[in-house]
């Protein structure tokens, strides 16, 4: 038979804790076995636990966002501690080489300028001069070859001319090698037109699943509203017809006892 | 092999900065859930987070390895929570959580679930935000961290230095209001209704098959 009110000994409360989280350091078995027997007898108590084991449930479903993803990280520790393990790279390896190649030829020039530098190239032949000397001193601060005719210098400008043009012939070979094995960083694929469709077909996808989601939700917010209506309907529907009923039955009895007074009062003496 | 919490922790104090992150690594996710359930704000939940691993590091030359490194990261966790709701009550009552998005749920890991389904879900779980925000402080740090952490009865004690009894109590009055407050909804109601003899472990199984339990201890 079982119990309507609670009449466990020990202390009921840390009992049905003990015994739903099922920690045995907190709860010796003798304690457990007194527990059970009682709960097999304990509406309230069986109740209780029942009732408990649900909530459980449901808390089991509540996760933090954010935690879904499995990569995800909250962030990390300034300074050494989160010390990326990625090679050092010189800021000016990250740059692309037609980059670097502008950056040197303006530090060439602005080197150029400030040294202010002259070039020329005459009848009187070939003459460098640098530094902001007055042309009265130019003689002595140029370093000037000047020559007629078969000038020294001429054969040098040749043999640079010959090295410059097999060094960009030696380049010219090896470049589609190298442009093979490494494509740009941003190479998007052998057929980006499929993957780009793909990635639309994804957006379009998700869209609809989020637009059913919604509706889905809007319906059935729509249907609690509308239960809730109808119980409120039928609470006032209630309650009118509790009225009209009492005021009938005020009526009624009132007919009623009038029409007994008024017989009574009729009766012949 | 994978270090233990001690070695990571001892190699840590001798400067191996990589030793921190991988706990860190470790970590950082129940911290972080740790933070969200009780204080119910995701950025907030992120800086607490943060937080206390700027202070566990800051902190380390004096951890004394007398606790556990996982209940010495908590209690930094849980004060630094307590001053993030001292703070918002100064300014007001604890806010209720942030509705979560929709299509989260989607991502989740019920990628098979029907859309009535996942909505029942998404309401059953904004149903528990709202009542574990209900709940007073305590109650609510004593329900995370034996719900979600699965600490022990002592360890919680040790944490919220209160004596043993006092966190079944707690648990009992939070588990109450928790009951009351979740009575009304609906997968509550088909919960007691389909509710059988079972343990609480079919129970969960049953309800929610996927459901892991992400903060090891």
């Amino acid at each position: 038979m079982t119990e309507l009110r609670c009449h466990y000994s020990g202390d009921r409360e840390q009992a049905i804790v003990s015994y739903l989280y099922g920690e045995d350091a907190a709860f010796d078995s003798a304690e457990r076995v007194h527990f059970e027997e009682h709960l097999a007898t304990c509406n309230q108590c069986r109740r209780e636990v029942d009732a408990f084991n649900d909530v459980r449930v449901s808390l089991a479903g509540w996760s933090p966002p954010g935690l879904r993803s499995p990569d995800h990280n909250i962030g990390s520790l300034p300074g050494p501690v989160s010390g990326a393990t990625s090679p050092h790279v010189p800021w000016w390896r990250a740059m692309p080489a037609w980059a670097q190649a502008a950056a040197a030829l303006l530090c060439v020039g602005v080197a150029a300028g400030i040294a202010n530098l002259e070039v020329r190239y005459d009848a009187e032949g070939f003459r460098v001069r640098t530094g902001w000397l007055s042309s009265q001193s130019e003689g002595a601060a140029a370093a000037a070859v000047a020559g007629t005719g078969e000038a020294p210098w001429r054969a040098d400008l040749v043999a640079l001319e010959e090295r410059v043009r097999s060094d960009v012939r030696a380049t010219a070979m090896q470049a589609p090698a190298g442009t093979a094995a490494i494509p740009p960083a941003t190479s998007v694929g052998p057929d980006p037109l499929r993957r780009v469709r793909a990635l639309i077909e994804e957006s379009e996808r998700r869209q609809q699943r989020e637009l059913a989601l919604r509706l889905a939700e809007t319906v059935r917010e729509m249907n609690a509203q509308r239960q809730a209506d109808l119980v409120r309907i039928d609470r006032n529907i209630g309650l009118v017809q509790n009225t009209t009923g009492r005021e009938m039955m005020r009526q009624r009895s009132e007919m009623l006892n009038y029409l007994t007074v008024r017989t009574a009062s009729q009766r012949p003496q | 092999m994978t270090s233990t919490d001690e070695e990571l922790v001892a190699r840590s104090m001798r400067g191996d900065a990589d030793s921190f992150n991988q706990l860190i690594l470790r970590w950082e996710r129940p911290i972080y859930a740790l933070a969200y359930r009780t204080i119910g704000r995701e950025e907030d939940a992120r800086d607490v987070c943060q937080e206390t691993f700027l202070r566990a590091f800051r902190a380390l030359p004096r951890f004394r390895g007398q606790a556990k490194f996982s209940s010495w990261l908590y209690r930094i966790a849980l004060n630094l929570c307590r001053d993030w709701m001292r703070r918002e009550r100064r300014t007001g009552f604890v806010q209720p959580p942030e509705d979560g998005d929709l299509m989260d749920l989607v991502a989740a890991d019920h990628p098979s679930e029907s859309i009535e389904d996942l909505v029942a879900r998404r309401h059953q779980v904004q149903a528990v935000e709202r009542a574990m925000a209900r709940l007073p402080d305590e109650q609510r740090t004593a329900i995370v961290l034996k719900e979600y952490h699965g600490l022990t009865f002592q360890e919680i004690a040790d944490l919220m230095d209160c004596p043993l009894s006092t966190v079944k109590t707690r648990l009992y009055q939070g588990l109450s209001v928790l009951r009351r407050e979740l009575s009304d909804t609906p997968n509550q109601k088909a919960n007691t209704a389909g509710a059988g003899r079972e343990g609480p472990a079919l129970h969960l199984k049953a309800a929610f098959p996927g459901t892991r339990r992400e903060e090891p201890i």
